[in-house]
């Protein structure tokens, strides 16, 4: 679009002075100078001309001209001449002054033309005349028409060069706001626009000042209606040239010229492939020009594929010719472009592809014209075709272009997957990436492309050295040129380039650069070195050879090292030299088989030819990060050796295999212990240099002794030369006072030669590879090794010698509960030394219930651990007695307790400063505390003490055992009844309770202790409740003090009243006392221990319950002849029913009594908790032992339910029988003792009967 | 198709360190390859973190990428040993199976040489370093390891592509 109008240089001349503006600078303030301006902006701003636009928006590429700008003439002759029908544009290849004249194919001033010479719609700015206000009516409207004829002239005159090209054209008139409010102003316009000949759509506007923002719309709006014009402008364009191609398709098969201009035939013209190529290129233009992508690649295509025939033949294109390298560049630009529209379509395999095949096809005809591999021209051009196509993806990565992932994630659903495989199926493209890809159509990051660019710049210059060697002056206008090709700074450009590509594409990681990036650094650094700079390529290959070093790529880093020595070589720098040489002799690099000196060599010439930059220090070369100049391995026989003792150590020294150091002038070898270990310097004794240098060598170093005083290193001699894979073992060993750990630091070779000083410190390696033993140098002639399997072979622990303190444990089980148990221990010390002596006790927690279990020991007491008992300081040879009282109580099992004694050396054992000695513990406090153990288990403790562990397991087991069993009597006291007041009161003691059962409780106590105790008192102490009391009991009778052995028995019988708890009948009552039984432990010695108690409780009481009873009283004796009462009481005790009862004496002749009283009757109801009593007088007439007569009681309540019931067996009895109790043999056993029923009488007697004496 | 044709393989430890490297291509360098193996590690690092993030338990990593005129490929080991081969560029496609198949054998020939008791004759018995007899595994004293290699190599390039 070209824009005109908008000059902001000039002012409009015409602008009428408005009064309001006439005072100020009008190019600020004028409204429209405004306007012109952001116009200018909005248009020029929106799109900028870039390589990469895959956008379709309807913009325009605006370009400013003036109003009166002329076109480029479409003919060279004027539209006036008669032969101006058949004549040509100024670039066609017909026209003879073209430059493409007459066989050329098209040139790039064809493109210039269309994008900026030549625009699809024209628009114009224009101010509309505004008369001035306050003029008079007819003046203003004559001067309005004047000026709008002018303008309408004006406008006229443009219309008529656009029309000539049918370019559209767009006037837009400015007007003041006022302006567009006028009435007359559509009547102006329709006159303006009639006058000049535009057309009624789209191509007049009216814009008067507005905001930002609406230039914006009013901008958009512009170009949406002129969009259709310059599509249409474009196609038109298309239309016409399809013909032309059209035509000349039809008469392809005539060589004939289309110009008779050409039968002159200067030079062939132009074939009708070549009018193809040209035709099919100005349409794909075109259709670029629409944003028609698809219609553009269809034409670039055809025409590329026209070219390649071309091409094909050189009968139509001969090689080498201007037209020739025309077509090539105009072959390369068109792959581009197909290989853009490619891309912009996210077609990146196809784009490849076709970029391959086009480096491929042409590689191909490169070689037929001579200009194969073999020539710079030909990497010139790859080297170029790489180069465009990295730019393209850069400028593309800038904006829209995604690079592919040939890793795609796998898909985490399946609906994805589906979701991928249908697209892949409608896209059918992608349907080979199911099975695979391929590699060569794998669209990678630019930096990949920059680099292919570099790598050919680097065959083209190497093509042309070889040529500027060769030829010498070649001068071929092509060779001539090369020469003015600054490769190196190609190859750096491209390299840069691509090193920044792959930073920006690597992953985000401070520490790693990136490997990729590395490689490229290190071809950077290469063409910085071939380049002659230096000092640039040094620096690159010490940032380089960090991450090769680490992670000990070895194959990478040994051309590494060579070029950068060959840098420092031309920089002159001889301490890096020497440091690289040093570096290069670790790891071989370069070293082979058969010549283990070449690089020793090396070093040895660099320090004989030149002089050191320091002098007065030693220059280090630190090889901490790469690998060691000689593997260096030490090894200590024994893990850990006592105070004084001597640690046998050997430091093996190997050379590598295939590199010789024995002409290196190592002068010392020092070694550094850690600690205070004095260090050892070995120097070199001059010897026959000619002798060979043995496998192994071996070297003694002799004993050293660590002492506090700092002292001298020791200083010996022996030999320092390797061969090739050769090893000195230095023997020795190492013996210190004081504890630590002892290893070596690290060792430092010296090489003095002239004025070079050299220093290369080693650190020890467990081994050169972790999966060899370090080993032992057994013998020396034949060198015999063992291997050492240890893990911490590298250093000894230096440790005191534990003490000789002898822990004597003496106790006599088993433990009884409840005593305190002794547990004596004793400790001697055995050692040289005096010792303070401290005990800890800790008993460990047991399982047992209600196990209470404590010690105690001098005046401590725990129920855990008791700590810091001190047994103060004793002497070589005295020993200690400490008694400690374990108390068990609660139920036997094993008690398990931990005893702890810590010696420690009064004095150190040396006079070394305060730090390593610990302050004496003082004896005559027991807590004072314990110097803690040293933090680090590694570290060898600085206090010389030894502690002893004990532990002993008491099982403890009760004394005496307890056994009861009980009894209950019913009471003969006489009930009083629920109509007795009485009743109800509660009596202060159980045993004035009616209801009391009289209890009796048997008590065993058996003797457990198998040793036997001492018992010195058994007492039952009472604690009578209101339910229980105790009336008597044999124990407060008798004295059962003495010597009791296991297995002796105490039977106790006690009597307690107990009184049921008639609301609660089944629960226990607790039994009113306690025996406590006073004890000593017999000792082995046949004293007696301390006194102990136990106690055991009586047993809880469960007195049966009754019912219906009747209880019979007889005398035990009688006279004869003298009558004596024999009572029945009958006695409800059910707690809710009341009782109907029969009596019935069944007196038998063959009795031994006369009776006297009821023989059958019926006792009055008894109500619950009632009893009534019959009684009887009985005569005896016999002697000896008679039988009562037989008494039967009936309970006729349950006779009467059981003949309701109609049951005819028990109807016809009179009741249930009651049971007859004889008091004298009265006695239950407890509910739910097992072998006797429940309530069961004890006594077995079921007739009562009665001892009568004459 | 043409037949793949295997230019080089490399193994390379978990830590990064080179415990293979054979290249097959007649009279080229073979300190290319050397190279290709460590710059393909970065790649590979990359792939494993995607891996890692979406939760693969994938070893084909696929094509790390192209250069010059090799394809490179890339394969983990369940325990983090990468295989990494270059095979020479042709314009058509590489199947993933083919592929696969010359990573499985190279890693059936590495679980081979690394089972070798051998390798750990001289270790200290408490002295136990896995990283080491993986090391060694590429060692040239172990002649087995290095011809089954080869041997793939070779049968890469006679069988071509199964059909």
């Amino acid at each position: 679009m070209f824009v005109a109008g908008l000059d902001t240089q000039a002012h409009p001349p015409q602008t009428p002075a408005s009064p309001n503006t006439s005072t100020t600078p009008q190019s600020r303030q004028d409204p429209f100078y405004v306007l012109a301006t952001r116009l200018r902006d909005a248009l020029v701003s929106q799109r900028k001309v870039a390589i990469w636009q895959p956008e379709k928006t309807k913009t325009f590429q605006v370009v400013l001209v003036d109003k009166d700008v002329p076109f480029p003439p479409r003919k060279l002759l004027r539209p006036e001449d008669p032969q101006y029908s058949s004549s040509h544009s100024p670039l066609s290849p017909l026209t003879p002054s073209s430059p493409l004249y007459p066989d050329g194919l098209i040139a790039p001033i064809w493109i210039r033309k269309h994008t900026t010479l030549v625009p699809s719609v024209f628009v114009v700015f224009m101010r509309i005349y505004e008369s001035p206000t306050g003029k008079d009516e007819r003046e203003r409207e004559a001067e309005e028409r004047k000026r709008d004829s002018e303008l309408a002239a004006e406008i006229a005159q443009r219309k008529k060069s656009t029309n000539e090209r049918s370019i559209k054209l767009t006037v837009v008139l400015m007007a003041s706001r006022r302006m567009l409010d006028d009435p007359s102003l559509d009547a102006r316009l329709t006159y303006i626009r009639r006058q000049s000949g535009l057309d009624p759509r789209a191509a007049l506007f009216v814009l008067s000042p507005v905001s930002q923002a609406e230039i914006g719309d009013f901008v958009r709006s512009l170009q949406e209606a002129l969009y259709e014009p310059a599509l249409e402008y474009y196609t038109n364009h298309s239309k016409r040239v399809r013909r032309k191609r059209n035509r000349h398709s039809q008469v392809s098969s005539y060589q004939l010229p289309m110009s008779p201009m050409a039968s002159a035939g200067i030079a062939r013209p132009l074939r009708p492939e070549g009018w193809t190529v040209r035709y099919e290129f100005k349409m794909a233009c075109f259709a670029e020009f629409r944003g028609e992508d698809q219609v553009a690649l269809k034409h670039y295509q055809d025409a590329y594929s026209t070219l390649l025939i071309m091409f094909g033949s050189t009968a139509i294109l001969p090689p080498r010719t201007k037209r020739w390298a025309e077509a090539k560049v105009l072959a390369d630009c068109i792959n581009v472009k197909v290989v853009k529209l490619y891309l912009y379509n996210n077609e990146h395999s196809l784009a490849l592809s076709n970029q391959n095949s086009h480096m491929r096809k042409f590689a191909d005809f490169s070689r037929g014209w001579g200009i194969g591999e073999e020539t710079f021209e030909f990497w010139s051009w790859l080297a170029r075709q790489h180069r465009v196509l990295a730019e393209l993806l850069e400028q593309g990565t800038r904006s829209t272009l995604k690079i592919p992932s040939a890793y795609p994630a796998p898909p985490p659903s399946a609906a994805l997957m589906a979701a991928q495989a249908l697209e892949a199926s409608q896209l059918g493209l992608d349907a080979m990436r199911v099975l695979g890809l391929n590699p060569n159509q794998a669209l990678q990051h630019p930096g990949f492309y920059y680099y292919m660019a570099a790598r050919c710049t680097e065959r083209r210059r190497e093509r042309f050295l070889a040529l500027l060697e060769a030829g010498g002056d070649n001068n071929s206008p092509g060779f001539v040129n090369e020469r003015k090709v600054d490769h190196l700074t190609v190859v750096l450009e491209l390299y840069t380039r691509s090193y920044e590509l792959f930073k920006k594409w690597s992953p985000q990681n401070v520490q790693n650069p990136g490997r990729l990036t590395l490689w490229i650094a290190y071809r950077i650094a290469q063409t910085y070195y071939d380049s002659g700079k230096f000092d640039m390529a040094v620096r690159f290959f010490e940032r380089i050879a960090k991450t090769y070093r680490r992670e000990s790529w070895e194959p990478l880093l040994h051309p590494l090292l060579t070029q950068w020595y060959k840098c420092a070589q031309q920089l002159g720098d001889v301490d890096l030299s020497v440091r690289l040489l040093v570096e290069m002799l670790s790891y071989g690099t370069n070293a082979v088989a058969d010549d283990p000196d070449a690089l020793q060599d090396d070093l040895l010439a660099v320090l004989q030819s030149t002089v050191s930059s320091v002098t007065d220090e030693p220059l280090v070369v630190d090889l901490s990060e790469s690998k060691p100049i000689v593997d260096a391995a030490v090894v200590f026989w024994d893990p850990a050796v006592d105070v004084g003792d001597l640690a046998a150590f050997q430091i093996q020294l190997s050379s590598h295999p295939h590199v010789s150091l024995s002409s290196l002038p190592f002068t010392s070898l020092a070694i550094h212990f850690n600690e205070d270990v004095p260090a050892v310097i070995v120097r070199h004794a001059q010897d026959d240099s000619q002798v060979e240098v043995p496998s192994v060598q071996r070297i003694d170093l002799g004993d050293l002794v660590v002492s506090p005083a700092p002292s001298e290193a020791k200083e010996i001699e022996g030999t320092l030369r390797w061969g090739a894979g050769t090893t000195i073992v230095l023997v020795g060993s190492v013996s210190s006072q004081l504890p630590m750990h002892v290893s070596v630091a690290k060792l430092v070779l010296t090489i003095k030669e002239r004025s070079w000083w050299i220093e290369v410190p080693i650190v020890p390696t467990p081994s050169s590879s972790p999966l060899i033993a370090p080993r032992w140098l057994a013998s020396v002639d034949p060198p015999r090794f063992i291997p050492i399997r240890r893990e911490d072979h590298s250093g000894v622990h230096v440790r005191y010698r534990s003490h000789r303190v002898q822990v004597a444990i003496v106790h006599y089980g088993p433990a009884y509960l409840g005593e305190e148990f002794p547990i004596e221990i004793n400790v001697t010390n055995g050692d040289d030394k005096e010792l303070d002596v401290a005990v800890d006790v800790l008993l460990q927690p047991t399982e047992i219930d209600e196990a209470v279990n404590y010690i105690a020991m001098d005046d401590q007491r725990s129920t855990s651990l008791i700590k810091g008992i001190a047994c103060g300081a004793l002497s070589p040879g005295v020993s200690v007695l400490k008694k400690l009282y374990l108390t068990n109580a609660g139920a036997p099992g094993d008690r398990v307790v931990d005893i702890s004694v810590q010696s420690q050396s009064r004095t150190p054992a040396s006079a070394s400063p305060a730090p390593t000695s610990p302050a004496p513990v003082s004896p005559t406090s027991p807590t004072s505390p314990v110097p803690a153990e040293p933090t680090s288990p590694s570290a060898p403790p600085t206090v010389d003490r030894t502690e002893t562990l004990r532990t002993i397991s008491v099982s403890a087991i009760a004394p005496l055992t307890i056994a009861h069993s009980a009894v209950y009597k019913r009471s003969t006291r006489a009930l009083l009844g629920l109509s007795d007041l009485r009743t109800y009161e509660r009596a202060k003691r159980p045993r004035d309770e009616a209801d009391a059962v009289e209890a009796e409780v048997t008590s065993t106590l058996t003797v457990a202790a198998p040793a036997g105790i001492v018992i010195e008192s058994v007492v039952l102490q009472r604690k009578d409740g209101e339910r229980a009391e105790v009336v008597d009991c044999s124990v407060d009778k008798d004295d059962f003090a003495g010597e009791w052995l296991a297995g002796d028995e105490l039977c106790d019988r006690c009597r307690i009243f107990v009184v049921p708890d008639e609301e609660e009948p089944d629960e226990p009552i607790v039994g009113p006392g306690e025996y406590e039984v006073t004890w000593r432990r017999v000792l082995p010695d046949g004293s007696h221990g301390a006194p102990a108690t136990s106690r055991f409780p009586l047993p809880p009481l469960h007195p049966p319950s009754d019912g219906l009873i009747a209880l019979l009283d007889a005398p035990t004796t009688a006279r004869l002849h003298a009558p004596v009462p024999l009572r029945l009481t009958v006695r409800n005790r059910h707690p809710t029913r009341s009782a109907n009862v029969t009596v019935q004496l069944e007196a038998d002749v063959a009795d031994a009594f006369v009776v006297a009283g009821l023989r059958h009757g019926r006792i009055p109801i008894l109500l619950p908790g009632a009893e009534e009593s019959v009684t009887w007088n009985l005569i005896p007439i016999e002697c000896g032992l008679a039988k009562v007569p037989r008494v039967k009681v009936l309970d006729r309540r349950s006779a009467v339910v059981v003949a309701g019931q109609g049951q005819p067996e028990t109807a016809s009895t009179e009741g249930d029988e009651i049971k007859i109790v004889d008091v004298r043999w009265d006695g239950r056993a407890e509910p739910g003792v097992t072998g006797i029923a429940d309530g069961e009488q004890v006594g077995k007697r079921q007739d009562a009967y009665v001892l009568v004496l004459p | 198709m043409p037949p793949l044709r295997l230019n080089a393989v490399a193994f390379v430890s978990p830590q990064n360190h080179p415990i293979l490297i054979r290249s097959f291509a007649q009279g080229q360098d073979e300190l290319k390859y050397h190279y290709i193996a460590h710059t393909s590690l970065d790649v590979i690092d990359e792939r494993i973190s995607a891996a890692v993030a979406s939760k693969s338990t994938e070893c084909y990593m696929n094509l790390l990428y192209t250069m010059e005129d090799v394809a490179v490929y890339g394969y983990i080991t369940p325990l983090k040993v990468k295989i990494i081969i270059a095979l020479a560029l042709t314009d058509s496609v590489v199947r993933d199976a083919d592929v696969l198949t010359i990573f499985r054998a190279l890693h059936t020939a590495y679980r081979h040489a690394v089972a070798n008791p051998f390798l750990r004759l001289n270790a200290p018995i408490d002295g136990y370093n896995d990283h080491a007899t993986v090391l060694q595994a590429g060692n040239g004293k172990w002649q087995t390891f290095r011809k089954r290699v080869d041997d793939i190599g070779k049968a890469v390039g006679v069988v071509g592509v199964t059909a």
